[in-house]
């Protein structure tokens, strides 16, 4: 069959594939090259060799100090979306009123886009600080949490949906042979439920932790790296290089390939990692 | 099949050489000119049409009409595309790279001039230039002109005389009208003294929020920080702007100034210190506008904001400018901080007819009635060219109190030194130091030191550039 | 597991009899393919499918029941613990978006003093902020671009994206392995690496109007599209395929009347996820587009120099905003969470 399929290639694949190069593989090697250049304008560059990159990380501490805080941010907003989904999750399988509702309403912050979320929790948290006298912006502690608080809302109702799919379809006979052998709650749940539920965590591990180190309309809207750039991500870091000095439009683009490599590397050794794990049924 | 396994790794391979050749040096068909706008005698009847990226979100729908009229009279069409507000010069830059780029754009002074310089024409032969009123405004290099001021405009504090006579009518008032308040120390003594009052008065404080928020904080990191910059690079012979701009170092002489008048600000405020990080501009004016204080320190742009909105209670006739006083020698003969970031600059990188058309229309604009008309009613320029007569300027109140502080005999007003501030970075960075040392995060020779540094940083980075 | 389920339930001899193994020539030869044969053959292969649909439904119908929650059970006094636990959270989930309509009634000067206090009479405007919002940003000519450009995105991405899927799927050879991959990464490179080239060349190819935004939402959305795609195509059977396309189904009626129908799940996921996130999008419309303005955009509008907005009227606008994709979600739920659950578990 593969041979007689093999030959509709331009009608099947081809015109995505074509899309696929322009508006996203011919961009990126674009910007590639733009890394290894100056330039103002697109159209109008100077090859500069490896310079950027060295002033990516010289010029001055944001690159890492932005690398840092995303990192602490990944790392926190990871781990609880996850338990906290995974709670929700299991919650929901069993036999409570209104299951139904409660998804809807956990799902829904998902369907508000970035900066629009930054502004209205923005609102928010510093109407709740207003009653310590201090705003987001007087601690990076604030912002920080801020940032994390906002990140939960929106992710757990979409990660909760798949954990529960993930939960549904493990096998009732798997259970009951473990509660025959005279496991306990908490013991089925190490030992039977989460194996069984790997895949789902493979998938809600690789969304978390992608989005939450690509994160930029949310962090813009709701701290713009205040106070001073403590509260700066590293998305946010370049688009600041971008735009903060003239001529340094290379520098942030060298920023943004390191940036992808980074990423890459992250969900690439995580997917590995949780693959392996996954029971076969 | 092999042919198609060639095909496609052919392809690919052409994709990425592709985008490595494209980036490189394209001269883009050189129509471009460098000779000076208007130079030779250059026929224009070919030209269909121009485009102009406008800078100002609030009067976008304006220039509209202003071009279907230009059409009309000359056939040509104006496109007009109007940046979201903050997004100029990602959007520019986004345009510029376009088979067909704006032919008329702005650039905010000689910073801006230094990252656009490639792509302005020389306008000293335009008539737009000869029609300006002071040649000195107009950003120049060497002998050419590559950047025309378009709109004047002018800030200092903004009072509330309704609030101000309250106050005199008290018993124990420092001083009985605001012809009085000349100096520093005056207005210390008056905004202190409205303070211990507030109660009696009616308000929250004297002064609106210092507004911090990132973003929002341009009032004090540009427009503040303007007076120490003014009287530190002030000459006799030539524009501050200009000594500013080659300067390498900030010695920042008037540092204690800055912090006298910052101080007042932020002492005598409606809005308690550590709130002020999450102000914006827009809640402040909306202060101004619902009387909850007195004074407010903006700009003539600001009367949008107090006027016809829900709740304003403050009318037109009490509505005043008073300088910035910091408590400089001499600065009974202050005025308030007149000049602008808004010029014209024409594209040197389309054809010389096109070039010229453009530049031929701002002159249309500018002196034709209809123009004329547009630029005062619709458009709220304070338009710095002599075809313009007394009665062609706006009648907003805070225009006109601009124009009467200008014109005051033996007074003079602050230039916008801050034109030569070295780079956005600068500015953002002595921002948030503010922000920190209001939020009492970080002492006042820290703020100081640091804003002295990241200039030099800053002025060698841009001079690397 | 599942995909024993799918097994045609034939026996020995009946798999003897369909020849697979056979090339074309053989089977001419052999004339079995002709006249009556070819009717009980091709009844056969009819009957297949039917059961195959058939246990299909009766699949589709226990996984309705495991959504829903078993009647007639009581709650425990834990239950009812969790419970308030979970009406608390939703509460505060909800709490925002409700803020935002609050808000968005009231005049322009309350909203940012008192952010969280109910409309008063004094602060209440009743659709000002609406209308008005609505005149300045020219509302109704963005609202439909919007639509435009999500409706129309969104079939493209579905339709190609499933072929491109179903044939890098079926078809295992160096440069579809590639393809995939390439496909995988892209979900990864965040949005800044790719800013500054995407004008450019949407502008260099003329793409920078509404009919090019589609190809670029295309190749944009195509990496998570086809990843999802292709995890659910390995479901579909070989053998329903194969026996089709021996009959004489070209690839194009074989993926459009068997694998299409049969995805029908998947691509209602497919398609709400790229909803959702192109009706919202600003960055990529800022850049590519010229002359035209979506909603996003045109909200960014109500900004104007110097620092001035209106934030009742933002409210008002992002309230005006959310609704059609509410609207949307409300009437797609079933099918989300379907979707989502198998798109994501066989990804």
């Amino acid at each position: 069959m593969d041979k007689v399929i093999k030959k509709w290639f331009p009608l099947f694949a081809l015109p995505t594939f074509v899309a696929f190069s322009i508006a996203f593989l011919f961009p990126f090697f674009m910007g590639l090259y733009l890394s290894f250049c100056k330039f103002k304008v697109v159209t109008n560059t100077t090859f500069v060799w490896f310079d950027n990159y060295v002033k990516a990380f010289t010029a001055n501490g944001d690159f890492l100090n932005a690398l840092w805080f995303t990192t602490k941010f990944t790392i926190v907003s990871v781990i609880s979306i996850n338990i906290i989904a995974f709670i929700f999750a299991m919650l929901l399988t069993k036999s409570l009123k209104g299951t139904n509702v409660f998804r809807t309403i956990f799902f829904m912050p998902n369907l508000i886009g970035g900066i629009v979320l930054g502004y209205i929790w923005s609102m928010m948290i510093n109407g709740v600080l207003l009653t310590w006298q201090s705003t987001i912006t007087t601690d990076a502690k604030y912002g920080f949490w801020g940032l994390v608080i906002l990140m939960n809302w929106q992710m757990i109702g979409y990660m909760m949906i798949i954990y529960i799919s993930g939960i549904q379809n493990i096998s009732p006979d798997l259970l009951e042979a473990a509660e025959i052998d005279g496991a306990n709650g908490w013991q089925k749940l190490i030992h039977v439920t989460l194996p069984q539920i790997m895949p789902s965590i493979t998938i809600c591990l690789f969304l978390t932790l992608t989005n939450s180190f690509r994160l930029f309309d949310q962090n813009y809207a709701l701290t713009a790296g205040a106070p001073g750039k403590q509260t700066q991500m590293l998305a946010l870091d370049i688009y600041t290089t971008f735009y903060g000095r003239v001529g340094w439009q290379g520098v942030g683009q060298a920023k943004a390939v390191i940036f992808s490599i980074l990423v890459a590397a992250i969900a690439l050794t995580q997917l590995y990692l949780t693959r392996s794990k996954e029971v076969e049924n | 099949m092999k042919n198609l396994k060639r095909v496609i790794a052919l392809s690919m391979a052409g994709c990425m050489m592709a985008g490595a050749m494209a980036a490189c040096n394209t001269e883009g068909g050189d129509t471009s000119s460098k000779a000076a706008v208007g130079e030779s005698s250059v026929d224009t009847k070919d030209v269909k049409s121009i485009y102009f990226l406008n800078f100002k979100p609030e009067i976008a729908d304006k220039y509209a009409a202003i071009a279907e009229q230009y059409k009309k009279e000359t056939g040509i069409e104006v496109k007009v595309t109007t940046a979201a507000s903050g997004e100029y010069e990602q959007t520019l830059t986004a345009e510029m790279a376009k088979s067909e780029p704006p032919t008329i754009f702005q650039i905010n002074g000689p910073v801006g001039y230094s990252n656009w310089a490639e792509w302005c024409a020389d306008l000293k032969n335009t008539d737009l230039y000869n029609i300006l009123s002071d040649k000195s405004l107009a950003v120049t290099k060497d002998d050419g002109v590559y950047g025309i001021p378009y709109a004047v405009e002018g800030y200092g504090i903004i009072y509330n005389d309704a609030i101000m006579q309250k106050y005199f009518a008290t018993s124990g008032a420092k001083v009985t009208s605001v012809d009085e308040i000349n100096s520093f120390d005056k207005l210390s003594a008056v905004v202190e003294d409205m303070t211990a009052k507030k109660a009696d008065l009616g308000i929250d404080g004297v002064f609106g929020s210092t507004s911090l928020k990132t973003g929002d904080d341009w009032r004090w990191q540009t427009h503040l920080m303007d007076l120490p910059l003014y009287y530190e690079f002030k000459t006799d012979s030539g524009s501050s702007i200009t000594s500013c701009l080659n300067s390498t170092e900030l010695k920042f002489t008037y540092a204690d100034n800055y912090k006298k008048i910052f101080d007042l600000y932020t002492n005598n405020s409606c809005t308690e210190k550590s709130l002020l990080g999450g102000k914006t501009v827009d809640e402040s004016m909306a202060e101004f506008a619902t009387g909850k204080c007195a004074m407010i320190q903006n700009g003539n742009w600001a009367w949008g904001q107090i006027n016809g909105i829900d709740g304003n209670q403050v009318k037109a006739e009490d509505v005043k400018f008073l300088p910035i006083y910091t408590g400089v020698d001499g600065e009974e003969k202050q005025g308030l901080c007149i000049g602008t970031e808004n010029y014209f600059a024409i594209n040197s990188k389309v054809d010389a007819a096109t070039q010229k058309a453009s530049a031929d229309f701002l002159n249309w604009l500018f002196t034709s009635e209809y123009g004329k008309k547009a630029v005062k009613d619709d458009l709220g320029f304070i338009a710095p060219f002599t075809s313009f007569g007394d009665n062609e300027k706006p009648e907003d109140p805070l225009a006109k109190s601009v124009l009467s502080w200008m014109e005051k005999d033996g007074y003079k007003s602050v230039e916008w030194t801050f034109g030569g501030i070295p780079s956005e970075n600068w500015k953002k960075e002595f921002g948030a130091n503010l922000l920190q040392y209001v939020q009492g995060q970080k002492e006042w020779n820290a703020v100081v030191d640091e804003a002295k540094s990241s200039w030099t940083t800053e002025r060698e980075a841009a001079a690397t550039a | 597991m599942a995909e024993n389920d799918n097994k045609l339930d034939l026996t020995e001899e009946e798999i003897a009899a369909l020849n697979l193994d056979k090339d074309d020539e053989e089977l001419e030869a052999n004339s079995k393919y002709t006249g009556k044969s070819v009717s009980s053959e091709w009844k056969n292969f009819l009957d297949g499918v039917e059961k195959e649909n058939e246990q299909r439904k009766i699949k589709e119908e226990m996984d309705k029941l495991k959504l829903q929650k078993p009647k007639g059970k009581k709650m425990t006094g834990k239950d009812i613990f969790a419970f308030i636990v979970l009406v608390i959270v939703a509460i505060g989930f909800i709490v925002p978006i409700l803020l935002v309509v609050m808000n968005s009634f009231k005049g322009k000067l309350y909203v940012s003093n008192e952010p969280f206090a109910l409309p008063t009479a004094e602060s209440f405007v009743g659709f000002k902020n609406y209308v008005e919002g609505m005149e300045k940003i020219n509302f109704i000519p963005a609202f439909f671009t919007s639509l435009f450009i999500t409706v129309f995105s969104v079939a493209l991405l579905v339709l190609c994206t499933s072929m491109c899927a179903w044939y890098i799927t079926r078809v295992k050879t160096w440069y579809t392995k590639i393809m995939y991959l390439l496909f995988a990464c892209s979900m990864i490179v965040p949005f800044q690496m790719v800013m500054f080239p995407m004008s450019y060349v949407a502008n260099v190819l003329h793409l920078d109007n509404m009919f090019g935004i589609l190809i670029m939402y295309l190749g944009f959305g195509a990496g998570l599209s086809v990843f999802m795609f292709a995890g659910f195509v390995k479901s579909v059977p070989l053998e329903i395929e194969e026996a089709a396309m021996i009959d004489g189904c070209g690839p194009i009626r074989t993926f459009f009347t068997i694998d299409f129908p049969i995805m029908r799940p998947s691509a209602i996921t497919v398609a709400i996820l790229n909803a959702m996130w192109i009706w919202n999008d600003y960055l990529l419309p800022t850049l590519v587009l010229s002359n035209d303005r979506t909603l996003p955009m045109a909200i960014q509008y109500l900004r104007g120099g110097y620092g001035s907005i209106d934030m009742s009227q933002m409210m008002a606008m992002l309230v005006l905003t959310i609704i059609p994709i509410i609207i949307f979600y409300f009437s797609c739920q079933k099918y989300i969470i379907k979707g989502v659950v198998a798109g994501a578990v066989k990804g």
